[in-house]
């Protein structure tokens, strides 16, 4: 096997050298010189890509804005350009020789280079597709964020990207275009600098204590971070959001929920440049619910007898505490620090970043707190052979507390429910907690002396070698190899002492969970790239293929001690041990090839096929294919446009298909390990396996319109899509008698249907006031068209129809809202009935940038989110412990108190459950002055580069009519379909920051 | 060179593309490798060797564990023996009580769970005898064939007897060695395969030589033999005699079984539980002082025990429940008992057990006309309880009372009493505790069935 491989590798080396020793040039040609600056401040700029229009020739400028190009005597137009600034075509005169060029700012992103296949690039003028671009100052340039992912919020127009706790260190669902899948894996594919990174969230197990799967859902609840997570948001140049399968296809069986590429910096040719900001900062809960005022006979009624004794002596004393703010009233204390060092001469280039992170929760004792060091370098080994490789070490540790559903009353947020605000279980002055008196566990004491905390260490790297075979007039290959591994070790460790009160009562008390999660993602790629142009015409084909190939291969053990001896933690303390080990390997290998061909920039056409096959298919020998087409025709380019206000009109289509490969494990029909009497035996697995499992294949078409006016001061996009997904992972129950409960097939239909827009204005240009406007709307539809099984509630949908639950139904949308309700009004539940649907009507994001004088910014992003309805059972929880604020009021004044009627009404409707969650929000407000220029000058000297300062804020204004903390949430984390079901969760905070940022 | 370009690069991007995919390299392949963490069903059947034999058989053994409470919850709450309250799930004292307009509903946990794990064991037997009849030959001896077809075949009659005791007249099926299970039996049949497959497995287990070839947990202590087996299958076998009304059969298969007058009532077999790794503990386990989450006794069983003239309790049984310190009320019902049958967390829960055994002799003497021998086995059990001597009327009609109150009280908390009441068309005998309440007779088939 190994010696097969090792000849395989020969045979591709000797290919490769097939290659060497073509020429680079030979033409006639004349050489050209020139300088490229900086329209605004006539600064050179280093780096900018000149190439001969029409031809495969081109060059990079140096770091003093210098080029020399060597351009063919039949040739006479030189194309310049670089990201941020408009594309500019200069006609050189006969026999003219040098050239000065100034290029004018892009500021509404036509001119940038977008990536379509895996190696090749398209300026966005030419994209068939909508393809979401966001740039490092529109993702971390105006407020903080914690997490990668947190940062995406309200910025891309078809996604839905919502936080689902507002726990320290984040967590993030994000869905591209609706929903995609129903049971299979719903998060986008991320790529950083080529390597598929691992985005997996590993539940601690913290379930062995709370029993939140116990109940009515067995789905996870121990509210896990998303690995996404890890990544430094100010290390990323720009991000690329490919958010349907026509744009991702070329991504084939992974890329069924979109792909997030992401680049991060790298050097330039320059001065090294040395940039350091601290940013220091202020959490709190965003909004409190407040709790109920009790009287003696209130007091009573909800807590018995005790409860008014323990009332009058509350009253006696005068002392009535505020348990949401002792439990959720803390300022957390925020900062990050961060430096980085980028510079390199014409040869090599690097980037170096570090970063110290460390921030505090709305809860005591909660945190998250990051360490990332990162080394990009980027080396020309010749004309022909470009190196580059980047590398990332990332130390998290999260402590996210203890929140969400139990079923033993030892979550914060249930604990608290239970909590009215006359007793009192504050530790006395001896550090002695009292027991509490109506709760299994006393919050405060839960809080302070016990831990749950995740220690990640991430390693990603990855290796570029580009070669340039040979590069003609006509033509040019090269040939890209790319390897990468991404990665990390987690461990878990929730540690609940004996002192405990719910651990004192256990028959072993003292637990201790820890869990061992190591992942390791390796992938490689070897592609070619053609490009040929026709001597005789503009017309330039664009060809590529490959190879590829993913290994995955995560391991997780966790294991449940309990019985500790006091004080102790190790596993080898406990009286007994709950041991459990997952192992997850997936192997990949994909092959494609693209053509593209650019007719004078006119049109542009694409089409395109992948092969995938995987080891989580029921066949692993068989390759799904997943094709797609696309062109776009740039109208304004034809010799017949005439109309000057308006400079681009381009209408464009495509279609793609991708696919979604089953879960692991999916294929297999196992035995479970049982063990008694201290023997170890086999019993069978319920889930029976399905033998012949493939992936799910999703169809896109999509079609839109870009308009450009008045020299790009306005643009339109316009996209609408159709998105199927046929070949459903679905699960069917088999009959229990066959010793096996479920199992997979491969079926039914489910439709979204969308529209995007987005208007990029630019009001004002003036020297003194510039304003940049961005406007994008949004909206899907999503029917579950065919479901050949019952109706079933969706993977983390609730917990059934007396509460609410999610319910994939044929003929109705995947994420609606069903539950029991009294249609006739005599006071008993008549069935059940659809109460609402999670996903909103629309959703609407608005971006303003605002310079003053150049040096003074403004900058304000909101976002709109209209309709979608979550699941609240916290006031349901509320309610049965008779703690809410609003227990008392009589709104609809049926001398009823509205706390009481809503318990009554518990098993007749779950309409009351089901709220609207709408909201518009602030997400992000930035203001930042930067210091003159002149003035630097004069006080330091010249040693100042820039120096800025601000204030930002993240989420800080929300206007919603959602009831309880915050519409953004949802108790079991990411899932396919379902979102905000609450169940006491973590509340979501509102951040304030102060920034300084210094260049050298 | 100008012209020759084009042609060589066409040439080398060919030669490329064509050794990548078409040289026979196993670059692109993969290989289908099995499941990584757990033994794979085709494994076995492909490759069976002794070892994973006896793998299957300790996990019949320890599957039969499975969701036991559950089915202990059913038949002690209906049969009004006990409490199951949960903060978290109103349907155990709602629809297992049949309150107000609740029915028991085919698609909840409390028919669902333990119906498929009944079947899940039988799944685990299905597949040894499958295996055992696929290469048996050539890996065992006929005796040590004989052991393995034996065991399971008990197991397996042993599991749909707990199944067709909840479904009773609803059925349950009998025909699930394919994965195209065959009908569902009503409950006459269903009793009918069970003793027949009783039958057959004890056929087996008299050819099946001194010792199993795979180990049995200490709760089979004493009948971890073929021979001892043997005992413990005529055992469950003349249990579904007396359900079946066949006494006298009952009779005969008793002297194959282990009842014994001498030995203690306890000795039997049972379902062991611990805290080594891989175990589970006793489900149905529950500090008997423990609120919200609990296991209260019905306070019948209190109400209803032997007392003294004084009004002193005498029967020794008492110390099956205790008293608890505040008496925990939820839903309309209250209990100040707690449920204290299993002890700690380690308990082990019967299976069946001589005392049982001893009641069944009684039971099909009274119905044979042996009333003296019934009084003979049902005043081991008194004397054992402290109670005096039986002092009662020797007619049947009395000795069936006392035969039940001696199997209430004696079987407490191991899953009898309603099936009890049952057979004795006595359901309407069994206290309600709140208006509208309902005595269940059987539950439905699981909507997983698909009838």
């Amino acid at each position: 096997m190994k010696h097969r491989h090792h000849a395989c590798w020969t045979l591709i080396w000797l290919g490769v050298l097939l290659f060497v020793g073509m020429p680079l040039t030979g033409w006639a040609q004349t050489t050209v010189e020139g300088t490229v600056t900086d329209a605004e401040d006539g600064s050179p700029l280093p780096g900018v890509n000149v190439t001969v229009q029409n031809t495969q020739i081109g060059t990079l400028t140096d770091p003093d804005g210098t080029f020399t190009i060597n351009v063919p005597a039949d040739r006479n137009t030189l194309v310049f350009s670089f990201v941020g600034f408009q594309r500019t075509t200069v006609t050189l005169e006969e026999g003219q020789t040098s050239v000065e060029v100034s290029l004018e700012p892009d500021v509404v992103g036509l001119d940038e280079v977008v990536v379509t296949g895996l190696a090749s690039s398209i300026a966005r003028e030419n994209l068939a597709n909508s393809v979401e671009t966001i740039s490092s100052d529109d993702l971390a340039g105006r407020t903080n964020s914690q997490t990668l992912d947190g940062a995406l919020s309200g910025k891309v127009a078809g996604a839905e990207i919502s936080s689902y706790s507002g726990a320290p260190g984040g967590g993030m669902s994000v869905k591209l275009r609706g929903v995609s899948t129903i049971n299979g894996n719903s998060q986008p594919l991320y790529i950083i600098d080529g390597v598929v990174v691992n985005n997996s969230a590993i539940p601690s197990n913290v379930n062995a204590v709370t029993q939140a799967a116990a109940g009515g859902s067995r789905s996870n609840q121990d509210n896990p971070v998303n690995r996404i997570a890890d990544l430094n948001p100010q290390d990323i140049e720009s991000i690329e959001i490919l958010k349907g399968p026509s744009a991702a296809a070329i991504y084939g069986g992974r890329a069924a929920n979109g792909v997030v590429i992401i680049n991060t910096k790298s050097g330039a040719s320059d001065a090294t440049r040395v940039d350091f900001s601290q940013t220091l900062g202020a959490t709190t809960i965003r909004k409190k619910l407040g709790t109920r005022q009790f009287t003696a006979e209130t007091a009573e009624a909800a807590f018995g007898s005790e409860g008014r004794t323990l009332f009058l002596e509350a009253q006696n004393e005068g002392r009535f505490i505020d348990y949401e703010d002792e439990l959720f009233g803390n300022t957390g204390l925020l900062s990050t620090t961060s430096l980085s060092i980028s510079g390199g001469n014409e040869d090599t280039r690097f980037f170096l970043s570090g970063l110290l992170q460390n921030d505090d929760g709305i809860v005591e004792r909660t945190g998250y707190d990051k360490r990332s060091v990162r080394l990009n370098l980027d080396h020309d080994l010749s004309d022909r052979i470009q190196l580059s490789g980047t590398v990332n070490y990332v130390n998290a540790n999260t402590r996210r507390g203890l929140t969400g559903n139990d079923n033993s009353g030892t979550t914060f947020g249930v604990a608290l429910t239970a909590t009215p605000n006359f007793i009192d279980i504050r530790p006395d002055e001896d550090g002695n907690y009292p027991d509490h008196p109506f709760n299994a566990s006393n919050p405060l004491q839960t809080r302070d002396l016990f831990t749950n905390q995740e220690v990640v260490n991430r390693t990603i790297t990855s290796a570029q070698v580009e070669y340039t075979a040979f590069n003609t007039e006509q033509q040019s290959l090269r040939i890209i190899g790319q390897a990468g591994a991404d990665f990390f070790s987690l461990e878990s460790e929730a540690l609940f002492p004996e002192t405990l009160q719910f651990e004192r009562t256990s028959p072993e008390p003292g637990t201790s969970i820890l869990g061992e999660t190591t992942s390791i993602n390796t992938n490689v790629r070897l592609l070619g790239v053609h490009s040929y142009t026709l001597s005789d015409s503009d017309v330039t084909f664009t060809t590529q293929a490959g190879v590829t190939g993913v290994r995955i291969d995560q391991m997780t053990s966790n294991f449940v001690a309990r019985g500790l001896i006091p004080g102790q933690q190790n596993l080898d303390q406990a009286t007994s041990l709950s041991p459990s080990q997952v192992r997850e390997v997936q192997n990949d290998r994909s092959f494609f090839a693209q053509e593209e061909v650019n007719i004078a920039n006119q049109v542009i056409a694409t089409v395109g096929v992948r092969g995938d096959r995987s080891t989580l298919n029921g066949d692993v020998d068989r390759f799904y294919l997943y094709p797609k087409a696309s062109a776009a025709l740039n109208i304004h380019n034809f010799a017949f446009w005439s109309a000057d206000a308006v400079n681009q009109f381009k209408l464009r289509a495509a279609f793609g298909q991708t696919g979604n490969i089953a879960g692991f494990g999916t294929k297999f029909t196992s035995f479970e390990a049982v063990s008694v009497g201290g023997v170890a035996g086999t019993l069978i697995n319920p889930q029976r396996g399905s033998a012949d499992v493939e992936p799910e294949r999703q169809t896109e078409i999509e079609a839109g319109i870009d308009l450009g006016l008045w020299d790009n001061r306005a643009n339109l996009a316009l996209t609408v899509y159709r998105k199927e997904i046929t070949d459903q992972l679905l699960q069917r129950e088999v009959p229990a008698s066959t010793g096996f409960r479920l199992e997979t097939f491969n079926g039914g239909t489910l439709l979204n249907r969308g529209v995007e827009a987005t208007l990029a204005l630019v009001p004002v240009e003036r020297d003194r006031f510039s304003w940049n406007s961005r406007t994008s709307f949004w909206a899907n539809d999503a029917e579950v068209t065919s479901l050949p099984v019952p109706a079933f509630r969706a993977l983390g949908g609730g917990f059934g129809a007396t509460l609410g639950e999610i319910r994939i139904e044929e003929g109705q949308s995947p994420t609606q809202i069903v539950g029991i309700d009294d249609r006739n009004g005599d006071g008993t539940s008549d069935g059940v009935f659809q109460l609402g649907d999670v996903a909103p009507d629309f959703q609407m994001s608005f971006t303003n940038d605002f310079t003053f004088y150049e040096n003074l910014t403004l900058s304000v992003l909101a976002h709109w989110k209209k309709g979608g309805d979550n699941l609240n059972l916290s006031e349901l929880l509320f309610d049965l412990s008779q703690t809410s604020p609003d227990f008392d009021e009589d709104s609809n004044n049926s001398g009823v108190p509205d706390g009481a009627e809503r318990v009554g009404n518990v098993g007749v409707s779950a309409a009351q459950f089901v709220q609207d969650a709408s909201y518009f929000r602030i997400r992000e407000i930035g203001l930042f002055y930067d210091l003159p220029t002149g003035l630097l000058d004069r006080t330091f000297n010249g040693s100042l580069r820039s120096v800025r300062i601000g204030a930002s804020a993240r989420n800080w204004f929300t206007i919603t009519p959602y009831k309880s903390y915050d519409p953004e949430v949802n108790n079991f984390g990411t899932q396919p379909v379902s979102n905000g079901v609450e169940v006491t969760p973590f509340p979501q905070s509102k951040e304030l920051f102060f920034h300084l940022r210094v260049g050298l | 060179m100008y012209t020759s370009l084009p042609l060589r690069a066409v040439f080398a991007t060919s030669a490329l593309v064509l050794l990548l995919m078409l040289s026979g390299c196993d670059l692109m392949e993969l290989s289908d490798d099995p499941d990584p963490n757990e033994p794979s069903l085709e494994d076995i059947l492909q490759d069976p060797t002794p070892a994973k034999l006896a793998n299957l058989a300790v996990g019949i053994e320890a599957g039969m564990r499975t969701d036991i409470n559950l089915y202990l919850t059913n038949v002690s709450m209906i049969g009004r023996e006990a409490y199951r309250f949960s903060a978290s799930d109103p349907r155990f004292t709602a629809d297992l009580l049949g309150r107000g307009s609740s029915v028991l509903d085919n698609n909840t946990f409390y028919i669902t769970r333990p119906w498929a794990e009944r079947y899940r064991v039988v799944r685990n037997a299905e597949i040894m005898l499958e295996t055992i009849d696929n290469a048996g030959g050539t890996l065992f001896s006929d005796a040590q064939r004989a052991g393995f077809e034996g065991y399971a075949e008990t197991i397996i009659a042993y599991q749909l007897l707990l199944n067709a005791n909840l479904t009773f007249e609803n059925g349950i099926r009998i025909d699930v060695s394919a994965n195209d299970v065959g009908p569902v039996v009503g409950y006459d049949e269903a009793l009918q395969n069970i003793a027949s497959r009783l039958d057959a497995a004890f056929g087996r287990l008299q050819a099946a030589g001194d010792a199993f070839e795979f180990p049995l947990s200490e709760g089979f202590e004493g009948f971890d033999t073929p021979a001892g087996f043997a005992a413990f299958n005529r055992a469950i076998a003349a249990r579904v005699a007396v359900y079946q009304g066949n006494y006298a059969r009952a009779l005969t298969l008793l002297e194959d079984s282990f009842v014994d007058d001498d030995a203690p009532l306890a000795q039997g077999i049972y379902h062991v539980f611990s805290t080594a790794p891989g175990d589970i503990v006793n489900p149905w386990f529950f500090p008997p002082q423990q609120s919200g989450n609990l296991l209260a006794a019905h306070p019948s069983y209190v109400g209803d025990i032997a007392r003294d003239a004084d009004g002193e309790i005498v029967d020794s049984r008492f110390d099956k429940v205790v008293e608890r310190e505040d008496a925990f009320a939820a839903d309309g019902l209250s209990s100040n008992w707690g449920f204290f049958v299993y002890k700690t967390q380690v308990d082990p829960i019967p299976v069946t057990r001589n005392a049982e055994l001893l009641l069944i002799r009684a039971e099909a003497n009274i119905w044979e006309g042996n009333f003296s021998d019934a009084v003979d086995d049902l005043n081991v059990i008194r004397n054992a309880a402290g109670l005096a001597d039986y002092d009662g009327e020797e007619t049947q009609e009395a000795l069936i009372d006392e035969m039940l109150e001696q199997r209430r009280y004696e079987l407490y908390g191991e899953g009898h009493r309603w099936i009890d009441v049952r057979r004795y068309d006595r359901l309407d005998t069994l206290p309600l505790d709140r208006d509208g309440d309902t005595v269940w007779e059987r539950f439905p088939i699981p909507a997983s069935e698909n009838l």
